[in-house]
């Protein structure tokens, strides 16, 4: 069933990406609603943080076609994709901090940029930011002195300085301690509600998407083997997920 | 293979930097902010090196031209050769040694923490964000350091010629204008010029395109160091040919006219 493409905030069509010899998405066809928090689970290497770098244009797909909000983006060139990506902010796997910058200088950097504001014209915002995701009072810190838990929080918040509509986080919760975990998770969910962004998030954590997203897809080798909303999933057969659902299980009852 | 598609992907790394800077221009405060952080990084080396060189240079020639009874002309012969020759390669070798290691590895490392994929995220050119800053910045610094390293090397040889060949500081500077020419200070420019380019291009390129996180910093470092000596050297031979064939042919317009 398509959904009208004024509500998709999201229509990857068709998309394949390859690295040489090598087939890492194959045919990949989803859409995305607008405000809908749709989480993308997979064993390491099925292509979930590929297709989100083909989303926001870091990787280039070989073949297909993607929509953003109905502009199709996938043939632009990296100029066109520039303002694109305003409204398109990914939270990378690494915190990927400016590290010779301090906290307000890293979530400055993209206002300064498009908004051609001095650091002390953006700081306001900045601090907005960082109450955002709860970490008040941090602005003079360098990147690189603050914990790992923190500067996640802050890759976050420099994201969300530009205003985007749309938010991608690549595994945002690995190498992070559980009550961190489940801090990030809430991030996520209650921005996204807040904010009335779409958010894209590729985890290997079905019991947080079990918890927080509207709908789940599974990917395996470079195609979506199974995909609904929660209760879809926890009655789905495909043995991937089933495995999945097992883990999370597991680790409920170990906690 | 493998170099060929290394230089053509140089070559397209140039073209991009080049089609940015002339289309977007360059942060200049970033540029006075690289500047100021390569000559300071690479100044009191410069200026040991410098010292060194010219006191090498003056020791050598002193024994040659003793035979001649042509001591006067050791300052100008000395700093003759460090103009034309010795200080360029010296400054690049120096600055590849100490700036396009350090660059290399910087930018390396944000390409491996995405730091550099953060900067595009933002909607940010990388190009105009870390790559024209540093490398306008080391062919500026390139400059200064020569100058810097130039005026060493007079004072070492200065201090060398009278320890050595008892000569005093009028009489070592006294030939120096006469034995340096302008189309010597114009090689010895050019040849700065080139040296920059060549390491600036070559140490961004292996750093901005570094993968595999630790063990690939490392490896663009060492390819930037082993990459940056070979190309020096090269270079250094190219540049030397071109000002011979322009002499020649300077030579023989002038012969024409005359």
């Amino acid at each position: 069933m398509t959904t009208s493409s004024t509500a998709l905030a999201i229509d990857f069509q068709n998309v394949v990406k390859r690295f040489g010899e090598r087939t890492v998405l194959k045919g990949i066809n989803l859409e995305v609603k607008r405000g809908e928090i749709l989480f993308i689970l997979g064993t390491s290497g099925t292509g979930k943080s590929v297709l989100l770098k083909t989303l926001v244009g870091l990787l280039r797909a070989d073949e297909g076609n993607i929509l953003i909000e109905g502009k199709d983006v996938a043939h632009l060139s990296e100029e066109d994709y520039l303002p694109i990506r305003r409204h398109c902010g990914m939270v990378f796997q690494h915190p990927a901090l400016f590290d010779s910058m301090t906290v307000g200088q890293n979530i400055a950097f993209g206002l300064m940029k498009h908004e051609r504001k001095t650091y002390e014209q953006a700081l306001p915002r900045v601090r907005e930011c960082l109450e955002l995701v709860g970490l008040s009072g941090v602005e003079d810190r360098n990147a690189n002195e603050i914990s790992y838990g923190m500067q996640k929080r802050v890759s976050l918040a420099r994201t969300l300085a530009v205003g985007p509509r749309i938010l991608l986080f690549d595994e945002p919760t690995t190498g992070l301690d559980p009550i961190t975990t489940r801090q990030i998770n809430n991030l996520i969910r209650d921005l996204s509600r807040r904010l009335q962004t779409t958010a894209l998030v590729v985890s290997h954590d079905m019991e947080c998407a079990l918890e927080i997203a509207d709908r789940i897809i599974v990917l395996s080798e470079g195609q979506i083997v199974e995909q609904g909303d929660v209760e879809h999933i926890l009655k789905s057969k495909v043995p991937l997920v089933v495995d999945f659902l097992a883990e999370a299980k597991a680790s409920r009852g170990d906690a | 293979m493998n170099l060929l598609k290394a230089i053509g992907e140089c070559v397209l790394f140039i073209r991009e930097g080049t089609s940015v800077l002339m289309r977007h221009g360059v942060h200049r405060h970033e540029v006075f902010n690289q500047i100021w952080r390569v000559t300071s990084q690479s100044l009191p080396t410069t200026a040991v090196a410098g010292f060194f060189v010219g006191a090498v240079m003056t020791v050598q020639f002193t024994l040659q031209v003793k035979a001649y009874g042509a001591l006067g002309y050791l300052g100008g012969l000395s700093t003759s050769g460090t103009v034309r020759q010795v200080g360029p390669l010296l400054i690049a070798f120096m600055l590849s040694g100490k700036v396009g290691a350090f660059t290399a590895a910087e930018l390396g490392t944000m390409r491996v923490t995405e730091q550099i994929d953060a900067i595009r995220c933002l909607g940010a050119n990388p190009f105009q964000e870390i790559i024209i800053p540093r490398v306008l910045a080391i062919i500026a610094s390139s400059f200064a350091l020569l100058s810097a390293g130039l005026l060493m090397s007079i004072f070492g040889g200065l201090l060398l010629a009278k320890v050595f060949a008892g000569i005093n500081a009028d009489e070592y500077l006294r030939h120096i204008p006469t034995l340096i020419s302008w189309p010597s200070i114009a090689l010895g420019l050019f040849k700065c010029l080139v040296f920059a380019v060549v390491l600036a291009t070559i140490c961004t390129f292996k750093g901005y395109n570094a993968s595999g996180g630790a063990r690939g910093v490392g490896r663009a470092v060492v390819e930037t160091a082993v990459s940056t000596m070979v190309a020096l050297v090269v270079a250094d031979w190219g540049t030397s040919l071109l000002a011979d064939a322009l002499l020649v042919l300077l030579s023989s317009m002038i012969g024409r006219t005359a």
